[in-house]
């Protein structure tokens, strides 16, 4: 698994629902098209809001881990 | 605002113009009676947040629009044009009231403002000026129906990660999964949040009380219905029917948010299963006795118990959780008033995600009083829209109580035989 290059980390383990989405949100529009947002969270539901709010914003999802109860995913802004 | 687009909005407004909603519309005397029933007049006394001015620039457009002497001769009565100022005066209605329908309840000819809200908030999905938040949220549920099918085996990893949390709560049948997910002939369906705290305590309940249970791949809240939107609430509950059908389970537990239970119970049709929330099951399993809990893990506190809204006043769980605390706890006192009658945590209509934190404490005064009131040190609700609500306030206005999910303090106390 290759690690990519975050210019921010937004830790949102143990927010309510629907939290970590709507920080994700919030904060994509504070990198440049390209860039990239690491997210830590210990939602498992995240593994698939991300990927579907990605889809439905024009976003990308690179790659999610997952170490134990913590889940890293990474986000690219494309537009 | 150009005249397509008025058009297109009274069309919206016209399709919500049901038997019911003319009746509400036409009908309103003007008693007053609903003015002290909300919690942000109660709390913040401005004319602006009462039931009755809620509804007032829908029923000016309304008389404008739809009655005969409003076209015939507008400047005669009291109605408004359709303009931009009236969308703002709309986006403040709609945005300031939590949907809770207290007001209904005293209102003599029970008049539904959450109903006629619904206009409003069509109509700002109609000019593109809902809050886009919601939207986005709604959108995402939705795409989450195509998208899952790439995602099943991360979020089947990320449950399989949890499950050690499940067994320290329960200690289950060795070899049997504490998080089962897609089990075709499952008896229930439990349909969570996307957060490990709607899905561990539960867990633990079912596996203790033997159930034959599955998780379900996708989210219970429907932020469709906080954004109104009928054909999007409808998108969101359709993946979550079709799950349910597909699996032949007989049952559908909604977890502990009372928007997700309210839709799925009372505004999605009949299905081949029984919509439930996961209170009631929690009751079954203990009046069955199925499950058992320990008492003293709450000795010495005092529980006093928060009325969801969409679960109590407006989804008729309301019983079910007393019977659950009165298991739990020795000393569990109401709040006055509660059941239908209750406050609102001030947090519903989609303020909580939206933010709004100065309007949602300033409006939710009454409620932070109503608690300190009871001398609770523990502070039990069923809903995760009240729960980050309490939270707040108990943050706030240093309630000095601990908000707890009624599962979680079931699954704490859950007694291992």
């Amino acid at each position: 698994m290759a690690d990519h290059e975050a210019v921010k980390v937004l830790d949102l383990k143990g927010l309510p629902c629907p939290m970590p989405v709507v920080k994700m949100s919030q904060e994509i529009g504070s990198v440049k098209v390209g860039e990239v947002i690491e997210v830590h969270t210990t939602d498992p539901g995240s593994l698939s809001d991300f990927p579907a709010w990605a889809k439905s914003s024009g976003n990308q999802v690179l790659e999610s881990q997952q170490d134990g109860g913590v889940i890293r995913i990474f986000v690219k802004r494309l537009k | 605002m150009e005249a397509a687009l008025q058009e297109k909005l009274k069309g919206l407004m016209a399709s919500k113009l049901s038997r019911e909603m003319r009746l509400y519309l036409d009908t309103c005397a003007r008693c007053g009676i609903c003015i002290e029933a909300c919690h942000a007049y109660a709390s913040m006394p401005e004319t602006r947040y009462t039931a009755v001015a809620r509804a007032e620039t829908i029923r000016r457009l309304f008389r404008r629009y739809f009655k005969a002497e409003g076209r015939l001769l507008p400047g005669l009565g009291e109605t408004i044009e359709l303009d931009d100022a009236a969308l703002e005066k709309v986006h403040e209605t709609a945005y300031t009231c939590t949907g809770c329908r207290r007001c209904m309840t005293y209102c003599p000819f029970g008049i539904d403002t959450q109903m006629i809200q619904g206009i409003a908030k069509l109509l700002l999905i109609g000019a593109d000026r809902e809050p886009k938040l919601l939207t986005m949220l709604a959108d995402m549920s939705i795409a989450k129906g195509e998208t899952i099918r790439d995602t099943k085996g991360a979020f089947e990893q990320a449950v399989r990660n949890l499950e050690a949390e499940v067994i320290e709560k329960w200690r289950g049948e060795a070899g049997r999964e504490a998080i089962p997910v897609g089990v075709k002939g499952a008896d229930v369906l439990y349909v969570a949040l996307a957060g490990k705290h709607s899905i561990i305590p539960a867990a633990a309940i079912m596996n203790a009380a033997g159930e034959k249970w599955s998780l379900s791949y996708f989210e219970a809240v429907n932020f469709g219905a906080f954004v109104g939107n009928p054909e999007k609430t409808r998108e969101i509950s359709r993946r979550i029917i079709d799950e349910a059908t597909e699996l032949g389970v007989r049952e559908v537990a909604i977890c502990e948010c009372g928007t997700a239970y309210r839709v799925m119970k009372h505004q999605t049709g009949r299905h081949p299963f029984e919509v439930i929330s996961f209170v009631d099951l929690m009751e079954r399993y203990l009046r069955d006795g199925r499950i058992r809990v320990d008492r003293a893990k709450l000795d010495g506190s005092r529980v006093t118990y928060h009325d969801p809204c969409q679960m109590a006043r407006n989804g008729g769980v309301i019983e079910e959780p007393r019977r659950v605390l009165r298991e739990l706890a020795g000393d569990f006192v109401e709040m006055r008033p509660n059941r239908g009658e209750n406050w609102c945590c001030g947090g519903g209509g989609g303020l909580v995600a939206m933010g709004e934190k100065d309007f949602r404490m300033k409006s939710a005064r009454v409620k932070a009083e109503q608690v300190r009131a009871t001398g609770a040190t523990v502070l039990a609700t069923a809903c995760e829209n009240c729960h980050t609500q309490l939270s707040d306030l108990n943050e706030h206005y240093g309630m000095g109580v601990r908000v707890a999910f009624l599962s979680q303090l079931v699954a704490d106390a859950l007694v291992q035989a």
